[in-house]
């Protein structure tokens, strides 16, 4: 089966929805094994995982410290500083919380990293999406390959100037210090000439547009999509209900 | 209402100036084109060609982009700008200034911009969706587009490459895709700006043809050129431009090297060279009479002196042993698009690249000059990307100074290798032209030496004047100047040029042939890349063609 963007990012966010609201081990644990499994059989798990423990540990870390800490209704300490208390309560309710979180944001990481950013773009488009916003909806979905683009181009003609980059992320992040001037003004550049194609060429023409790609879609995605978002909805309707009911 | 054979595109330009503060770029220019006419504008660099065809095309719009006194007139509609000029309303009565709509203008008027790059959209992940931008803002049903892409590619050369990712293609083809984005909707006015550049045999061939075809279609064309060529010749008009105005206007006919009347920066090549097949001798003897560059007195009109002879035991500055190499798996787009699940399947099991270059083998000694030719997208540019390993052989070896290279950042090889990129805007990122000339220099030839070597490689290719100005406002030529000075300071015994001659005029051009000649006689290996044949049997010692992957003695 082919997936429509759209499709993709309804499964993606009715999951971190449902596991929020739900706020269970198991599911958390079922959500964020599945999302690492979409991710490794797309082949995107090696630019997922950086990004996701960039994004996750001083999330979880965070929470940990708040938390672990002070948790008013832990009653097992574990460890005590002066007023900060460790409690067994306290940490498991942390994990659980950093658990529901990484779930939620690994299903939405490994949406967008497998998304087809052109066919989102088409797929919007086709959904009336127009004007500027179709402006500021493609040129931010494909803001970062253009930065990468450019990154890129001025490190190479460094390279063929004599700067030498060794092979490590340390060397070239050290590296970076010189392409970061150069970079911005390059980008500013850029964006003066990109505008000029862009209205040239009818961009934010405010009438009516067709796309060449064609994202193709079938009654069975589109009632799958509703099927997601109602049962989003219905899985905050609940907790409500239940928080509701239990306070 | 216009008459159908009045001009479709008119402009009456007093001055125009731009918002840097310096005088004015264009001054005292008429400008008509009537309907199924080639206009050839035809300028030696720096005249101010490029200014003239961007405000043409609405891309360059008065007010914002600088100061205009004068009309544009496009479909009969005229804008007039400025006319509040030296107090002419002795009332003082406030007018308001007229504003271009872009998109309203691109309608009417296609444009090649002189950098093919900065037509595209970039948000755009194909060449055929990139043809079709245009189409697809202005509303035009599907199959209308299929059929359209279909057609452009067909005339352009395309058609092999519409799934590929428009940022990846070679120079000759983003030139083809340029025109392409300008020609599909089919508008009134086409400007482009040396559309040639870049181009091989074929494509300006097929350029030709399709510039005719236009024309006897009614469309209203116009060339901006610094070299006169077969087509140019057959043009319906001249508009010669000279440090900002009209030099010279009128028929070919009335205009022909014998009358003087156009510059000697204007360089006439293939059929247009006439008797005088020297194309380049006559640029180099000539006086300068446009360009300010300061030329460096060539080494006479005779043919390359001859290559250094082999000297037993003397190594080749330069040697490719049987390299292999193709572009990686996300190069190209998989055709299985938005497939979040199973595009899984081709990650993980690429498939297999065509080999860019198969199995090369070349060697240049030192002070020899080599150059290399080949259709747009043979790999010229990816084999020079191979000599200082900016770009890895998957099998086979370079050597520089005899030293295989492969264990070496490129940033090392560089001590040794100058590369002159195809793009200048790939060469040049600094905020000014000292700087971008000292990158690196200090590191290589020690603080003190390096201020001394850039001033010299400025002067060396008639830049020192705009040290302090920024890179991206010089014109093209400058740009390959100043690009050429830096691969020069550098003093590397391997020199690799990429395209060298592309938007340089006459003068342009003695530069860097002095410059490659002195270079060589120092004892550099040169390797040059070009489309200019008559440039390359005049400058190099050794052609050689690279076609299918394989180099092949010519
Ligand atoms: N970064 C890239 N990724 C993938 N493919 C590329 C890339 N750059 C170039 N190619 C492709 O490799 C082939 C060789 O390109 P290259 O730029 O070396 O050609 P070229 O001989 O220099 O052509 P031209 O005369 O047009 O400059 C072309 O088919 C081109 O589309
Ligand atoms: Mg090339």
């Amino acid at each position: 089966m082919r997936l429509h963007p759209l499709t993709g990012l309804a499964a993606a966010g009715s999951t971190a929805v449902i596991t929020t609201a739900a706020g269970s081990w198991p599911l958390s644990l079922a959500v964020v094994a599945g999302a690492l499994a979409v991710s490794a059989a797309g082949g995107t798990a090696r630019r997922l995982l950086p990004a996701a423990a960039a994004v996750l540990v001083p999330l979880t870390l965070s929470l940990l410290m708040v938390h672990g800490l002070a948790y008013p209704e832990g009653r097992t300490v574990l460890a005590e500083w002066g007023p900060a208390r460790v409690t067994a309560e306290g940490l498991g309710f942390a994990l659980q919380r950093a658990v529901q979180v990484c779930a939620a944001v690994l299903a939405l990481l490994a949406f967008s990293f497998s998304v087809s950013v052109p066919d989102l773009v088409a797929a919007m488009n086709a959904k009336g999406v127009s004007g500027r916003f179709a402006f500021v909806l493609a040129s931010t979905l494909t803001l970062l390959p253009a930065i990468a683009a450019q990154a890129e181009r001025i490190r190479t003609a460094q390279e063929a100037r004599g700067l030498v980059i060794r092979r490590g992320l340390v060397h070239r992040a050290a590296a970076f210090r010189l392409q970061a001037v150069p970079l911005v003004l390059a980008l500013v550049d850029d964006a003066g000439t990109r505008a000029a194609a862009l209205e040239a060429r009818g961009f934010s023409s405010s009438g009516p547009r067709t796309s060449y790609r064609t994202v193709p879609d079938s009654t069975a995605q589109r009632l799958l999509r509703a099927a997601l978002l109602l049962a989003a909805a219905a899985a905050v309707v609940l907790r409500l209900l239940t928080s509701a009911a239990g306070g | 209402m216009p008459l159908p054979t009045g001009p479709v595109l008119e402009a009456g330009i007093q001055s125009f100036t731009f918002h840097d503060g310096g005088g004015p770029v264009l001054e005292r220019i008429g400008f008509a084109a009537a309907p199924g006419t080639l206009t050839a504008v035809l300028g030696a660099s720096g005249s101010g060609k490029t200014t003239l065809g961007r405000l043409l095309a609405g891309w360059l719009t008065p007010g914002s982009g600088g100061t205009l006194h004068g009309y544009l007139e496009l479909g009969g509609t005229r804008l007039d700008f400025g006319s509040g000029r030296a107090g002419a309303d002795a009332n003082g009565q406030h007018r308001v200034e007229p504003r271009i709509d872009p998109a309203k203008w691109g309608r009417q008027v296609g444009f090649v911009p002189q950098d093919a790059a900065a037509a595209l959209s970039t948000v755009r992940a194909t060449v055929a969706e990139e043809l079709a931008f245009g189409l697809e803002n202005a509303g035009v049903p599907r199959p209308a587009m299929v059929a359209a892409v279909a057609r452009t590619a067909g005339l352009l050369g395309l058609t092999g490459l519409l799934d590929r990712n428009p940022a990846r293609l070679s120079g000759g083809q983003l030139r083809r895709l340029a025109i392409g984005c300008a020609v599909i909707s089919g508008p009134a006015v086409l400007v482009m700006d040396e559309p040639f550049a870049s181009l091989d045999a074929a494509g300006a061939h097929e350029l030709a043809a399709l510039v005719r075809h236009l024309v006897a279609s009614g469309t209203a064309v116009v060339i901006l050129s610094q070299v006169i060529d077969g087509l140019l010749l057959a043009a319906d008009q001249w508009l010669v431009l000279a440090a900002g105005t009209v030099a010279a206007a009128g028929d070919p006919a009335s205009l022909g090297p014998e009358t003087g009347l156009v510059p000697a920066g204007i360089r006439r090549v293939g059929g247009a060279a006439g008797v005088d097949r020297g194309a380049l001798s006559t640029a180099r003897t000539a006086p300068a009479s446009t360009g300010n560059a300061e030329v460096p007195a060539a080494a006479g009109t005779a043919a390359v002196p001859a290559p250094p002879r082999e000297t037993a035991g003397a190594g080749a500055a330069l040697e490719l042993r049987d390299v292999s190499f193709s572009y990686g798996p996300d190069a190209r787009r998989p055709r299985n698009k938005g497939h979040w699940l199973a595009r899984s399947r081709n990650a993980a099991q690429p498939p297999r690249q065509p080999l860019v270059l198969a199995g090369i083998n070349l060697a240049v000694r030192p002070g020899e000059i080599v150059a290399v030719t080949g259709p747009n997208g043979a790999g010229k540019s990816t084999l020079l990307r191979h000599l200082n390993g900016l770009l890895r052989p998957t099998t086979g070896s370079v050597l520089v100074n005899s030293s295989d290279i492969a264990g070496r950042a490129a940033g090392e090889t560089a001590a040794a290798v100058g590369l002159l990129f195809q793009h200048p805007r790939d060469q040049l990122f600094e905020r000014t032209l000292l700087r971008e000339v000292r990158f690196g220099l200090d590191r290589l030839a020690g603080a003190a030496a390096a201020g001394e070597r850039a001033a010299a490689a400025l002067a060396a290719v008639g830049l020192q004047g705009a040290a302090h100005g920024h890179p991206a406002e010089l014109s093209a030529s400058g740009q390959r100047l100043l690009a050429l000075a830096i691969v020069l300071a550098r003093r590397p015994s391997v020199i690799a040029l990429d395209e060298p001659t592309v938007a340089l005029d006459g003068d342009g051009l003695a530069v860097l042939d002095a410059a490659v000649r002195s270079a060589a006689a120092e004892g550099a290996a040169v390797v040059l890349v070009t489309h200019d044949l008559d440039y390359a049997r005049t400058a190099a010692h050794r052609l050689v063609a690279l076609d299918g992957g394989r180099l092949t003695e010519r």
